[in-house]
């Protein structure tokens, strides 16, 4: 053997060996095998501080102390594991269930101190500042997570085409508890949420076959739960831990087992007692889209009296006449709706703000005035041949559709032409696209729609979900192109020229679309979509109000809880706020209240209440959001 | 008639494990003894049911020291006769490599033990450095040494790592080889014979009245009455391997028996290793993460035979995600306490620890 | 192993022809399960004894405390019919009583005594079954029973430890979580309903 163990001994032999050597002797210290467990490593980048290994740990070795250097972003917490090793046994455990592969354990396995207050230590990539080798580390076969999602039925693409049914089946009881059991309850989802839902116990409780007590935490904080379970764009999902190294937990949808399995009579479980007016003030809610429900809600549960105005004939907002028929049945959304106004909350439909009653009369009558009424108006791009009848713009459309589908209109008097050419790289184009596509389906047999965006498929705005689902549906994409002109031939629409877009955005970042005319493309339709953006309808503010008040771009300034600046009594949410999506709105809808609250409560008569209507009380303002946050940048 | 009172252990060179035995002597002769349990009582049992399903590994191969691996199957066997769950075909041969490694390292510190009361001790020398490269093996497939946490509900935790057949059947031909060498030194050593022939008889009646199993009911009884053979588990129905018995049941016969039991162990896992197919090692009880896995409601006895006799768990489940009971049975629980009180008195002071000794008796698996 | 079925039915017919049990519970083929009543067990287990079960591999009790009752479980084995045989027998947990079993099977005599030191089953017949066996100096309820909480036990008797440095970097007016703590206690305070 000519390797000693250590330096000191080598050296010593080397030097005073008796017999002659043939050859130097070497130091090398013994190393472990590498499958040893020995002490652990942690990758501050990768580590999110989702504390499963703290949960695991059988000794109780690992707790997580918070460490406010570390970036506030979604998905990650602001806190690290710190490892006793005098209590810890190495069995890896917490290796095994680390979400981000971070935790790992090296072949270090000496370590000693007179002092037994240095057992305690935070590991990090370096051991005892030095780098080490790894040992044990995860591997597919060790790994205690479930990294792929339990499957949900989707309908096929030809069951689709030619019907309104939901695409999304649902999960049955069994698939639900299986999904919910994947959850390691971290918690990283719910500071990504914009209304800061309480995610990891509302899976608990699918996993513990706990329906009602499911039922209360979501309405704690989302009172369209139903719908959002639909087409939230589920910020949760991509901050899960789980997603960081295989399929996030499908929350979206068991928010929707939650409230699919809940029968009627188990909403009346949600409040332990009937919400009643105890404090003598109205307010008027103007619109009846996500946030206005929202706010109605809370005010409603906070005991105020509400009146929502709403000018279509059915309430929903963009829930009932913009999100198509098979992505957010009417059941859904009527069953959310029924709820709110089970609890006293008046809707008066088909009563239009500005023309069957005015801003100033609702000034006068009420306490405070909360306005939702959204971006309803389409926006058309200003090309040639774009004031045209057959040159549709989305939000136009979306409302036809979605009264089609509930079959108000008849498949004759629809105006859809055998081929469309739908404008726009977002969701709402290919809403758009896949209503047209069902509607040609059943009025010509057939479908020829083609969409185009000035995104490239890679920065295409469009979930993904929707652009799979689409091409399933036959939709032909031409991405990256920009409209230039719509062709007519004796008044009527024969297509869409484009021209290469070689960038969308420029250095700054700001939107300003650059063409090839060298590169083009003729795209046949007998219609055009536009489906760029949407724009709010404002005519009912009197201008009186619009010289005190701040409207820029569509939206008006206000403070964070939502209250107008200029005027105190009057607050927005949703999309004439900031938008851009439903949750966000449910959000405003909740800061509303809590900020009308802030302004009417001191002010107003309250009558005697009880313990339980204090702790409502309490409870519905300690939910109140926080900005979600967001995802850290790479 | 004078009595003293004298204590054997738990700080004995000949002692096995932290167990303290009292004995009353008159002279030289043991007039009374009983076993004094309790000092390794850790609380296994109660503390087995504050943790889950998965958690429990860290805590079950500390129950028995000597011999970890039998504690994890035992377990992971209970487990998955309530889940109704079957393991990948390799994984039950890696468990049977790893049992049968333990049953070597075993029997070589239980041979060893042999050298400490009767002062020889080269033996108990030579059996501890076999037995270090035998944990030097167990570091290289599982990552420690002694407390292994290798063999889980649904298989083994990983694969072995390649070139590690090379390694145990170098392991293996080097003791083979020395095996005679063993003998010499202890079994077949005048001095040591003296000790052990014709001392410490375990008459058949004996055995069923106390419950004794493994190798005291195999050398008094003479029949194979081995959990390996008769109730197989694992693979061992597909390997080829004898079962020593003697019917005349003194100290020497047990020990002998003990060596040939190591023999033949070396064979099974030359078997294994040959015989061993390619595949998965490892399934999961059920979907979900780890801390959600729920065993269904029952009872049931999962025993192993370990070096020492029949060990066995017993596991009663509520359908939860802790477990709701386990009890578990030591081996050598019968002659170590009924044993020591009823048939040690007779004896001499200086056979004592051979007895504790020759017994099987191994303290951590009496207190648990 | 095609003796191996009958072996179990072999034994369920013994049993069978003696009472009527409770439950039977067939594990696999080398191990079947019977809840009997109390005076059935000593019938029983002279008739398992003479019938070969002549080995007693493990005896103890499990706690059920939401039925209120102990039961006491006896695990036999035949080392030529080789089935595991387990009687169990449910006993009152408020004055749990049950005979000792050690004319049949005298290696019981350890195992009644530590069931009685950790659950408080009395075992008349057995003479020094009240005796401590294991737990020294032992001050509280008998410990395996559901309702000993071994940490409230450990946290009254012995100092907790405490570490100076916790590598923190907090401030008390701005941490999340205490947020996250309240938030949690919050929601887990909404439950209700049926448990799985």
């Amino acid at each position: 053997m000519n390797t000693i163990m250590t330096e000191k001994n080598a050296a010593y032999l080397n030097d005073n060996a008796i017999f002659p050597l043939k050859s130097r002797l070497n130091s090398a210290p013994r190393t472990a095998p590498d499958t040893l467990r020995g002490f652990h490593t942690n990758d501050w980048e990768k580590c999110i501080g989702c504390g499963t290994c703290g949960e695991i740990c059988p000794t109780d070795a690992i707790r997580m102390v918070e460490r406010l250097d570390l970036p506030l972003v979604a998905g990650a917490h602001q806190q690290r594991p710190v490892i006793d090793y005098g209590r810890c046994c190495f069995c890896a455990l917490c290796v095994d269930t680390c979400t981000t592969e971070s935790l790992k354990m090296s072949k270090e396995y000496i370590y000693s101190n007179t002092d037994p207050d240095q057992f305690l230590l935070m590991p990090e990539e370096t051991w005892q500042g030095r780098r080490v080798e790894q040992g044990y580390v995860k591997t597919e076969t060790t790994d205690l997570l479930d990294l792929k999602r339990v499957e949900m039925e989707h309908l096929t693409p030809k069951e689709r085409i030619n019907s309104y049914i939901e695409v999304v089946r649902g999960y049955s009881k069994e698939v639900a508890r299986q999904e919910a059991a994947r959850c390691v309850e971290c918690g990283v989802c719910t500071t990504s949420c914009p209304v800061q839902m309480h995610i990891p116990q509302y899976i608990k409780s699918i996993w513990e076959d706990d329906i009602e007590g499911a039922l209360r935490q979501v309405y704690e904080t989302n009172p369209l739960p139903g719908v959002c379970g639909r087409v939230c764009t589920h910020n949760c999902e991509a901050a899960c831990a789980i997603a960081v190294r295989g399929e996030a937990i499908a929350i979206r949808w068991l928010k929707r087992y939650i409230i699919d399995s809940a029968p009627n009579d188990m909403y009346e479980l949600i409040f332990n007692e009937p919400v009643s007016e105890v404090i003598d003030a109205k307010i008027a809610i103007v619109g009846s889209g996500p946030s206005s429900l929202a706010a109605a809600y809370y005010l409603r549960a906070l005991g105020y009296g509400v009146d929502v105005f709403e000018e279509r004939p059915r309430a929903g907002g963009v829930m009932s006449y913009g999100a198509p028929q098979y992505r957010l049945p009417d059941d859904a959304v009527n069953k959310d709706i029924d709820f709110i106004k089970r609890i006293g909350v008046n809707i008066h439909t088909s009563t239009r703000v500005g023309t069957d009653i005015t801003l100033e009369e609702l000034e006068k009558k009420y306490d405070a005035v909360f306005l939702g009424t959204g971006f309803f108006k389409a926006r058309k791009l200003n090309i040639p041949g774009s004031d045209n009848q057959d040159v549709i713009g989305a939000m136009d459309f979306l409302p036809i559709a979605r009264d089609f589908a509930r079959g108000l209109i008849k498949l004759d008097d629809i105006n859809v032409g055998k081929s469309a050419v739908v404008i726009g790289g977002g969701d709402v184009a290919f809403d758009v696209a896949r209503n047209l596509i069902r509607i040609q389906t059943m009025k010509y047999g057939q479908a020829d729609v083609k969409l185009t965006s000035l995104e490239s498929f890679d920065i295409l705005p469009a979930s993904m979900e929707e652009y799979t689902e689409g091409m399933e549906e036959g939709i032909q994409f031409h991405f990256g192109f920009g409209p230039q002109e719509i062709i007519l031939k004796n008044d009527k629409v024969e297509g869409l020229k484009v021209y290469k877009c070689t960038s969308v955005y420029d250095q700054d970042g700001k939107f300003n679309p650059q063409f090839d005319p060298t590169k083009g493309a003729f795209l046949e339709g007998e219609q055009v979509y536009m489906s760029i953006g949407q724009a709010p309808d404002l005519d009912y503010i009197p201008e009186s109000l619009k010289s005190v008040i701040k409207i820029e771009r569509g939206k008006l300034n206000t403070n964070s809880l939502g209250q107008v600046e200029g005027a105190d009594w009057l607050f927005a949410g949703g999309d004439i706020k900031m938008g851009p999506d439903i949750i966000t709105a449910v959000a405003d809808g909740h800061r509303a209240a809590q900020g009308i609250d802030e302004y009417l409560y001191g002010k107003a008569k309250k009558k005697a209440t009880s313990e339980y209507y204090n702790e409502l009380r309490n409870a519905i303002k300690f939910n109140t959001p926080d900005l979600a946050l967001k995802p850290k940048k790479h | 008639m004078r009595q003293m009172k004298l204590f054997l252990g738990p700080q004995h060179p000949g002692m096995h494990g932290n167990a303290s035995v009292h004995l009353f002597v008159d002279g030289d002769i043991i007039k009374r003894s009983y076993l004094l349990p309790g000092m390794l009582h850790r609380g296994f049992e109660k503390a087995m049911e504050r943790k889950l399903w998965v958690n429990n590994i860290s805590l079950i191969p500390r129950v028995c020291v000597p011999e970890p691996d039998i504690n994890e199957m035992a377990y992971a066997q209970g487990a998955e006769k309530l889940l109704k769950l079957e393991i990948p075909e390799r994984a039950h041969w890696i468990r049977m490599i790893m049992l049968e490694l333990a049953r070597i390292s075993a029997h070589l510190m239980s041979y060893g033990g042999l050298g400490g009361p009767t002062g020889h001790y080269t033996l108990m020398y030579h059996a501890h450095a076999d037995r270090n490269s035998i944990l030097d093996i167990f570091e290289k497939i599982s990552g420690a040494r002694v407390y292994h946490q290798y063999i889980v509900i649904g298989g083994v935790r990983q694969d072995l790592p390649k070139g590690i057949e090379k390694d145990i059947n170098a392991f293996l031909d080097d003791l083979e080889s020395r095996y005679i060498e063993y003998r010499d030194l202890g079994i077949e050593n005048p001095s040591v014979i003296a000790r052990i022939k014709d001392t410490i008889m375990l008459p058949e009646e004996v055995v069923w009245e106390l419950g004794v199993t493994g190798i005291g009911m195999r050398s008094a009884v003479g029949k194979p009455y081995d959990l390996r053979k008769v109730m197989p588990y694992a693979r061992y129905d597909q390997v080829e391997f004898e079962v020593p018995t003697s019917t005349y049941s003194d100290a020497r016969s047990r020990v002998d028996i003990k060596l040939k039991e190591l023999v033949q162990s070396i064979s099974i896992i030359r078997q294994c290793l040959k015989k061993m197919p390619e595949g998965p090692v490892r399934v999961k009880p059920s979907r979900g993460q780890s801390m959600r896995w729920k065993v269904p409601k029952g009872y049931v006895y999962s025993p192993v035979e370990s070096s020492r006799g029949e060990f066995g768990y017993y596991m009663v489940s509520d359908g939860g995600i802790n477990p709701y009971r386990i009890g578990v049975r030591g081996a050598s629980y019968p002659q170590g306490l009924l044993g020591i009180e009823k048939y040690m008195p007779g004896t001499r002071i200086d056979d004592c620890a051979l007895w504790v000794d020759t017994m099987g008796i191994c303290s951590p698996e009496i207190d648990r | 192993m095609t003796n191996s079925m009958s072996n179990v039915e072999f034994v369920k017919a013994l049993i069978i022809q003696h009472v009527r049990p409770h439950v039977i519970d067939i594990i696999d083929q080398h191990q079947i399960g019977f809840e009997v009543d109390q005076n059935e067990i000593h019938l029983l287990l002279l008739a398992l004894k003479n019938a070969g079960w002549i080995q007693m591999s493990y005896l103890s009790a499990i706690d059920w405390p939401g039925e209120n009752k102990f039961e006491v479980v006896y695990v036999l084995f035949n080392w030529d019919k080789p089935v595991y045989v387990q009687l169990r027998t449910k006993i009152d947990r408020t004055n749990p009583v049950i005979d000792s079993i050690i004319q049949i099977y005298p290696g019981a005599k350890y195992y009644e005594r530590e069931c009685h030191e950790f659950f408080g089953i009395a075992f008349p017949g057995n003479p020094d079954h009240h005796k401590q066996l294991i737990l020294e100096q032992w001050d509280d309820i008998p410990p395996l029973r559901k309702d000993f909480d071994p940490k409230a036990y450990s946290d009254r008797k012995f100092p907790q430890r405490t570490y100076t440095e916790d590598y923190s970097l907090s401030n008390s007016e701005s941490t999340k979580v205490e947020k996250r703590k309240l938030r949690k206690q919050r929601a887990e305070s909404l439950k209700g309903g049926k448990k799985q």
